[in-house]
């Protein structure tokens, strides 16, 4: 623990790197998963198009997808001698954004679903009949409905930082590229480095808790 | 702006929920869409704010094709039959109705006031529109929708679930309100009294389809069939191959009228006066005693007269 600190306060780069690249990589993940997600979630929680209670079944079952499948088909996919392996990005970063945007997207999707769905009924009505246009209903529903946005957004983000399988497969782990905290745990427990590796749990857990209260602050901030 | 209605057919889940030829609001009106629930009339409210679309035929405000598009709409204020608000004051959500409108905000906070008076929510306006009791929601509702003052305000229910005294108030204040606000009202109810103390004509609506429609006056002296009779309170009579209507009161034992042999089952005290209740064949019928009037017994045959009637189209 003693070690810990010292790597923490002593101003260590390399870990200051891993934390850094755990935020920027599980950030853009979140990010992405957002933008495309939550006008997702709302085309679901809103339209009616044949095929939606297929999707909406295949989101649930995205929900509980186990990371280290995303991993394996993300990988197969991006890996040299895969369809999309010109792109040469396995064993990058990049690979990684895109791994656990997959794994996020379809809970951002589902909360945004049941968020969307939990507004009164007539209020899309109001707002149409009001004259409000695509955008401007997005944008108000969006508002009504920021709590359980928000949550959808925490969900999305809690579950990529804590991930380890799908970072693992297609980050490959590598020291000063794509070792992230949670990669960087399994490493030093292999290792037997076991108080370095409760450390760098407990600054997982409290950067996922900084994050979150950030973001609990914004949903709970006077809703009226 | 007048609103007319061509040709329109409208399907739910592949059946016909409404089918009406051809129907026509006049400019300034103030209109009833009367009938049963289930009959379509909300659908039919729904279709001219251009929040469904037809299967078929098509609505017309003024010589504009209703198509659902924004701009289409704006002609149109709508309060819901269910008064339905965004999260915060009643002021933030009037205010955000003139907002969608795109009006400018000194525009905007006259017509709030005006609204607000006219309404009797001025003290309410700061209060979380999601608080208020049903009574005050569904003011509030109202004055969101007027103070849009839109070509064509369409009111779904606008009394239905508050309290009798608030009821009652509005039943007084609508009239009112709407003479101020607006252009052309058309209003959906399942309440006789509502259709008339609220609006000049009436369009009755039974399983989709249009049985009257006309100024209230002669809507209500001539019903067409028996379905719009019964609905207008009409009480239905055979005598000698012809169906008569006898409105409501419309009872005495001697005096002038249609007479009609009434089968008593009982009498009932009111306090001041008193009741016969019985039955001329199989339909009930309730007759007003007047002072002087000898009491009948239960089981026994009394003449009565229906002092006013209208003929009833088959």
């Amino acid at each position: 623990m003693r070690e810990a600190l010292r790597l923490l306060l002593g101003g260590d780069a390399e870990l200051y790197g891993v934390i850094a690249r755990t935020l920027l990589i599980s950030g853009t993940a979140t990010l992405i998963a957002m933008l495309l997600g939550i006008p997702i979630g709302y085309a679901l929680a809103r339209g009616r198009f044949p095929g939606r209670t297929l999707l909406l079944g295949m989101v649930n079952t995205g929900m509980g997808m186990p990371p280290v499948v995303v991993g394996l088909v993300v990988w197969l996919l991006l890996t040299r001698s895969g369809p999309l392996g010109h792109w040469e990005m396995i064993y990058t970063a990049r690979a990684m954004v895109i791994a656990q945007f997959v794994i996020a997207t379809p809970l951002v999707v589902g909360f945004t679903v049941a968020s969307i769905q939990a507004l009164p009924a007539l209020l899309p009505d109001l707002l149409t009949s009001l004259g409000a246009g695509r955008a401007r209903m997005l944008w108000i529903l969006s508002r009504e409905a920021r709590l359980g946005l928000l949550a959808a957004v925490m969900a999305g983000f809690g579950a990529i930082i804590s991930e380890v399988g799908a970072s693992m497969t297609v980050g490959g782990n590598l020291r000063g590229s794509t070792r992230v905290l949670t990669t960087a745990i399994v490493t030093e427990t292999g290792r037997g480095n076991l108080p370095i590796a409760l450390a760098l749990g407990c600054l997982l857990l409290a950067l996922a808790f900084a994050v979150n209260l950030l973001l609990t602050l914004v949903q709970q901030r006077r809703t009226g | 702006m007048q609103v007319s209605v061509e040709a329109l057919r409208f399907t739910r889940s592949g059946r016909l929920v409404l089918d009406i030829p051809s129907l026509r609001f006049a400019e300034g009106s103030t209109t009833a869409v009367f009938g049963p629930n289930g009959s379509g009339k909300t659908t039919l409210l729904r279709l001219i704010g251009g929040l469904e679309r037809p299967a078929s035929g098509m609505v017309r405000i003024g010589d504009v094709p209703v198509n659902g598009d924004p701009a289409s709409r704006r002609q149109v204020a709508f309060a819901f039959q269910e008064a339905v608000f965004v999260r915060g004051s009643v002021r933030g959500n009037l205010d955000l109705a003139l907002r969608l409108r795109d009006l400018s905000p000194a525009e905007r906070a006259w017509r709030l006031t005006e609204a607000a008076r006219e309404c009797g929510i001025e003290l309410l306006l700061d209060r979380p529109a999601r608080q208020l009791s049903v009574g005050e929601a569904q003011r509030a509702n109202l004055a969101r929708a007027l103070s849009l003052r839109a070509a064509v305000t369409l009111l779904d229910e606008p009394l239905t679930g508050i309290d009798r005294l608030t009821r009652l108030q509005l039943l007084d204040d609508l009239p009112r309100m709407l003479g101020t606000f607006a252009a052309t009202t058309i209003l959906v109810t399942h309440d006789r009294e509502e259709a008339f103390r609220l609006a000049d004509h009436l369009v009755v609506l039974v399983d989709g389809r249009v049985h009257a429609a006309g100024p209230k006056a002669e809507v209500y002296a001539r019903p067409p069939d028996q379905a719009t009779a019964e609905l207008l309170g009409y009480t239905l009579l055979t005598k000698d191959g012809r169906t008569l209507g006898v409105p409501p009161g419309a009872w005495a034992i001697g005096g002038e009228g249609e007479p009609f042999a009434l089968a008593v089952d009982r009498v009932v005290d009111m306090g001041n006066h008193l009741h016969v209740v019985g039955r001329i064949g199989r339909v009930r019928v309730d007759v007003r005693l007047r002072r002087g009037d000898a009491v009948p017994g239960r089981g026994e045959w009394v003449t009565v007269n229906a002092t006013s009637h209208v003929p009833v189209g088959r």
